[in-house]
């Protein structure tokens, strides 16, 4: 880089630091808008997303890097000195986690793989709030499944845009695309729109039977809507396992003995193997108005973001 | 100056080459420039959040804030998105950066 000897102009420096400030609060504003719980993380962990490089600085000058809050399956996570004192609670293995739900889960689930009765709901409601920090709901806004507690099959790749292909699938393509469109149509209409939303919407999806509701057919246009997309818990009891997917087809039939259908990745997830070996899940509507719950395998209180204990998928 | 995950991606230089131009006093530069890190730091955080899978923003946050500076960082992101994020993040740098250089050369005073 070569310098001038001496500067050559002058320059307005308060117009210009007000310029850059107004830059850098815009640029701030943005990324809390669109990923505010990602956000929420950080500044919970005490650091502001713009201060990433003065938070490496105090790393350096402690002379250590700061404890990950990811451990490895076999090593506990050790106390965080850099962390507020409030994050410093007693971490929860993914594996505690499941285990802990498979145990509730025993005590409040019927025998019979049947809907569930209100004080079970509501038994399960609660569960899931204090493991997960989520809020669900067995029926939400006046609307119920004609089940919450049944047997879900293997579903195919959905098309996502006309002309999608399952090669395009980047996971599990090998379990195949439906040859037609889901009951909500495509994703988006052109690959150029896929956007990274959406294809999680597609990678996390069920299929729930909204055909056999009771008023499908006379609140068509408002039931359709308020279904599309709609984001569900799924829970496989047997293996302790939970997925935030959302609902982007109808079915399976009910000649099939099924109530719900997974994605392939949902599938995969929760270990909830089709044919034969038939798993019962329970679905509930997951009560997200900010949109703020993602979607996939859940694996950490949301209410608790300094919880942040994951290990590979 | 601390290391971030992608600042090898990341052209600093032609900001900092484009200030020495002006009169200014060493304080008043690096406050500059301190104010243009952290608007960066937002525009690629954004790009990679968008382009990760939502339920792998809880571990990208905390590898982050493990080690800001570790190239394990930018590893897991190539696997997690794709090896075009490191292009991603370098188009949006070069946007940022040429807004902000167009902003310090209206500021000229003639």
């Amino acid at each position: 880089m070569s310098r001038s000897a001496r500067p050559q102009y002058k320059i307005n420096t308060e117009l210009l630091r007000s310029r850059l400030k107004l830059k850098n609060i815009q640029s701030e504003n943005l990324l809390k808008t669109q990923h505010p719980r990602a956000v929420a993380m950080l500044e919970a962990a005490g650091v502001r997303p713009g201060g990433l490089r003065a938070h490496a600085s105090r790393l350096l000058a402690a002379g250590a890097v700061a404890t990950t809050l990811m451990f490895s399956p076999n090593q506990p996570v050790p106390a965080i000195a850099s962390l507020p004192e409030s994050s410093h609670h007693e971490p929860v293995s993914p594996d505690i986690q499941r285990q802990e739900l498979k145990n509730q889960l025993k005590e409040v689930l019927p025998r019979q793989i049947r809907p569930l009765l209100e004080n079970e709901e509501k038994q399960l409601s609660g569960i899931f709030h204090a493991l997960y920090g989520i809020h669900t709901a067995a029926e939400l806004e006046g609307n119920r499944l004609n089940t919450d507690y049944g047997f879900i099959g293997a579903e195919q790749h959905l098309p996502r845009y006309p002309g999608d292909t399952v090669g395009n699938h980047n996971f599990l393509p090998e379990r195949g695309m439906t040859p037609g469109r889901g009951a909500w149509g495509y994703f988006t209409d052109s690959k150029n729109n896929l956007t990274p939303d959406l294809v999680s919407k597609e990678k996390y999806y069920v299929a729930v039977q909204t055909l056999y509701l009771p008023d499908w057919e006379t609140r068509l246009p408002y039931l359709r809507d308020w279904y599309k997309h709609r984001k569900v818990l799924v829970i496989n009891p047997r293996s302790g396992k939970a997925v935030v997917a959302v609902i982007a087809d109808s079915g399976p039939a009910i000649w099939t003995g099924k109530q719900f259908g997974g994605s392939p990745e949902v599938m995969d997830y929760l270990e909830s193997k089709d044919g034969r070996q038939r798993g019962p899940v329970i679905v509930f509507f997951v009560d997200d108005p900010n949109d703020t719950v993602p979607l996939g395998p859940l694996e950490y209180n949301l209410e608790q973001p300094q919880l942040l204990i994951s290990k590979k998928i | 100056m601390s290391k971030v995950f992608y600042d090898h991606l990341v052209i600093r230089e032609e900001v900092d080459c484009e200030l020495n131009n002006y009169q200014l006093d060493k304080e008043e530069k690096d406050e500059l420039i301190d104010i243009i890190d952290r608007t960066l730091h937002h525009h690629i955080l954004n790009v990679i959040l968008s382009h990760l899978p939502r339920n792998k923003h809880p571990e990208f946050i905390s590898k982050l804030h493990a080690d800001p500076g570790s190239e394990g960082i930018m590893e897991y992101l190539k696997t997690q998105i794709g090896p075009y994020i490191e292009e991603e993040i370098k188009k949006q740098s070069r946007k940022v950066k040429q807004e902000i250089l167009s902003e310090i050369r209206k500021n000229k005073i003639k």
